[in-house]
């Protein structure tokens, strides 16, 4: 007789700039095949189409017609403007999709940190109060560069875990670089375990959250941070001020998708120590953050 | 300056992305101890409807409920105890005044209390599909009920889900005074029940829900308290021995996620082998308002035809098998309407309410039978306190 004990199948990847796995519990291996394959073509497919590294993709191509005529967009891509619009106010502007040119001038790749006469010419192409964005009419200025990082990411993993429940998948978990979304509970009804990074060593855990529904996302200042004489500059920029933020060394958030998870998470970091843990206690979403000295605070038990 | 948190905002922008899985509310906390009070006060009968003192039924209960998960959530424990005090008269008989059915309620005041305790135990609650099983003992001074039960949810996809469950409840009823007073000195009652539904989420602000329940009771059914008026003088009232009954329903919940408000639409229809069938529409609002307020105004309309043993007292001489005055058996048709004002302060949440019940044969949908002189309206106000915690 064959065995109907669910079984666990892992499937590792690389996405997103990053390392990605999907891990699904089922008594039917190609079951867990077919949902894996599909989920992983499914953040692939929003990798090519929204990644702000490529200059031949969808985004690029609306940046730059957009910048010159308005543009109507697909639904799925007036969704993510409408929820960047909603970060936007809920950041008082520190949240800005336009923010590329920041982004690109901060990034670890350069080497240096950009002057004062760069920052402001980056800083005079961002604004995502000077773009006309009537759904689903989007008019840019030109040499906007939208950027969904801190989006993208959570919402390929939430798309992914979707797709293994439609899949008939019940029980799951979709990790994209520590952005998690859960198909559902382990079979026997344990939550997931996520690893917390140690923000100043990445490669150990500093904690295990359970995860039994829902998603988890963390930001944190490590990922792609520019050192220069031993000062750190986060990838996280403050569209208002044009400077990385100084503040928490990681924020993580549990919400019923990794999406809200991922926005909570990254507003908070641009918040600030002060202000992002008020912000996060309003909020009501559990959370765990961890500061500069390495001290943990929040509402997840560590 | 620092931008106001508004989870209802992210929530409403990412429900586009990101469908919510339904029936899981984002603000749940692990556990959640609660306690509840409610002051139940029925009108005194007018004294047109009724013989002697009009006054009648008060009810104040009071609950105390404790849900916790352990395992890791894989579990969820929810315990409840109830504590009842009853008061007041309730209708005994009907009599003819001139050629008027009136109503006479038991002349001594009833002062009574229950207590119940009911235990259920949920596998995987978070998980799309779940089993609960639960058991639940009511004890008063003459009455006493077990019942056990077991449901299950099952996701068949991402739209739709399966429900069914089953559940039996075996009664003891051991009258008071009975010697005195010619009632059956002890008697049971068991029903067994069965369920089955189907919900289907249609978009991402709305999901229906649709459902049968079959109920089977034997033993016992008459209430032993209750007398009926025939050519001979009082008798007590006699009801079958058994009762079937089956019932439909259909809920319908829609979101309004820009204005943070919700709209609970429900309707069911039951039949029984006794004739008795109704019609129960029901409508709620839930709104959500700054500074953690909410406030859940709500109406039922509920019409029911008599059962065909119902009758006000009987003249003829011969005596029919089953005969019986109580006016939860006639036809009548009732109008509720209830608030709800809830305030949640950090991990305390604070509820307050009232509800007002009229019922009276004119608002029945399927005209007007016998006479039902018995009819209540009622007063409830309740409050409540509940503290969650993870």
């Amino acid at each position: 007789m064959r065995s109907m004990e669910p079984r666990l199948f892992q499937f590792a990847f690389s996405s997103m700039g990053c390392p990605c796995e999907v891990q699904l519990e089922s008594a039917v291996a190609k079951a867990a095949e077919t949902a894996a394959t599909a989920a992983i073509a499914e953040v692939a497919r929003l990798d090519e189409k929204y990644s702000h590294y490529r200059s031949d993709n969808f985004l690029a191509d609306l940046c730059l017609d957009a910048g010159v005529r308005s543009v109507e967009v697909d639904d799925e891509t007036a969704n993510l403007l409408d929820f960047a619009d909603a970060l936007f106010r809920q950041s008082t502007a520190k949240f800005d999709i336009t923010a590329g040119a920041l982004t690109k001038l901060w990034d670890a790749q350069g080497g240096r940190v950009p002057s004062a006469e760069e920052i402001a010419a980056a800083r005079a192409q961002v604004g995502w109060s000077r773009v006309e964005w009537r759904r689903p009419q989007l008019r840019l200025r030109a040499d906007m560069r939208i950027d969904f990082g801190g989006i993208v990411k959570e919402y390929a993993a939430d798309r992914a875990a979707a797709i293994c429940r439609a899949a008939g998948i019940a029980h799951g978990v979709v990790d994209l670089g520590g952005d998690l979304a859960v198909v559902g509970a382990h079979a026997d009804g344990r939550p997931w375990l996520a690893g917390i990074k140690s923000p100043r060593a990445p490669e150990k855990v500093y904690a295990s959250i359970a995860l039994a529904r829902g998603g988890l996302a963390t930001s944190g200042d490590y990922e792609r941070a520019l050192v220069v004489e031993g000062r750190r500059y986060s990838h996280i920029v403050d569209a208002t001020t044009g400077w990385p933020v100084q503040g928490f060394a990681s924020v993580s958030v549990i919400a019923d998708s990794c999406l809200v998870a991922g926005a909570a998470s990254t507003l908070a970091m641009l918040l600030g120590c002060e202000d992002g843990a008020a912000y996060l206690s309003e909020l009501g979403l559990p959370h765990l953050t961890i500061d500069q000295s390495g001290a943990a605070a929040g509402t997840i038990a560590v | 300056m620092r931008p106001t948190a508004s989870l209802s905002a992210l929530l409403a922008a990412a429900s586009a992305l990101v469908p919510p899985t339904v029936a899981t509310a984002a603000d749940e906390t692990n556990n959640r101890v609660s306690y509840r009070f409610s002051d139940y006060d029925e009108d005194a009968l007018a004294a047109k409807s009724v013989i002697g003192d009009g006054e009648r039924y008060r009810v104040l209960s009071q609950q105390f409920d404790v849900d916790t998960k352990f395992s890791g959530g894989s579990y969820a424990l929810k315990l409840d105890a109830t504590h009842e005090v009853m008061s007041g008269s309730s209708p005994w008989f009907v009599l003819p005044k001139n050629g008027v059915p009136v109503q006479v309620l038991s002349g001594a005041t009833i002062r009574d209390h229950r207590s119940a305790l009911n235990a259920s135990l949920t596998q995987n609650p978070d998980a799309s599909t779940n089993t609960t099983y639960s058991a639940s003992y009511s004890s008063e001074r003459d009455y006493r009920a077990l019942a056990v039960g077991a449901e299950r949810s099952q996701a068949l996809d991402p739209a739709w889900t399966l429900g069914y469950g089953g559940s039996f409840s075996h009664d003891l009823i051991e009258p008071t005074d009975a010697l005195a007073n010619g009632r059956i000195p002890r008697a049971t009652k068991n029903t067994a029940s069965a369920f089955g539904s189907l919900a289907l989420v249609l978009d991402r602000d709305s999901v229906v829900q649709a459902g049968v329940q079959l109920n089977f009771e034997h033993g016992y059914l008459t209430d032993p308290y209750k007398l009926f008026a025939d050519s001979d003088g009082l008798v007590p009232e006699r009801r079958p021995e058994q009762r079937a009954q089956a019932a439909a329903l259909v809920r319908w919940r829609r979101a309004f996620t820009d204005i943070d408000a919700a709209l609970h639409l429900d309707y069911r229809y039951a039949q029984d082998s006794w004739g008795l069938h109704s019609h129960t529409l029901e409508a709620a609002w839930y709104q959500s308002l700054a500074g953690g307020w909410r406030v859940i105004p709500a109406l039922r309309y509920y019409s029911q035809a008599a059962a065909r043993f119902y009758m006000p007292y009987s003249l003829a001489a011969a005596a029919p098998d089953h005969y019986s005055a109580d006016y939860r058996l006639g036809t009548f048709g009732a109008f509720s309407t209830s608030i709800n004002v809830r305030k949640r302060f950090g991990h305390w949440e604070f509820s307050l309410g009232a509800e007002r019940y009229h019922s009276a044969q004119g608002l029945a949908l399927d005209g007007r039978d016998a006479a039902v002189p018995g009819l209540v309206n009622f007063t409830r106000a309740f409050a409540g306190l509940d503290f969650g915690f993870d």
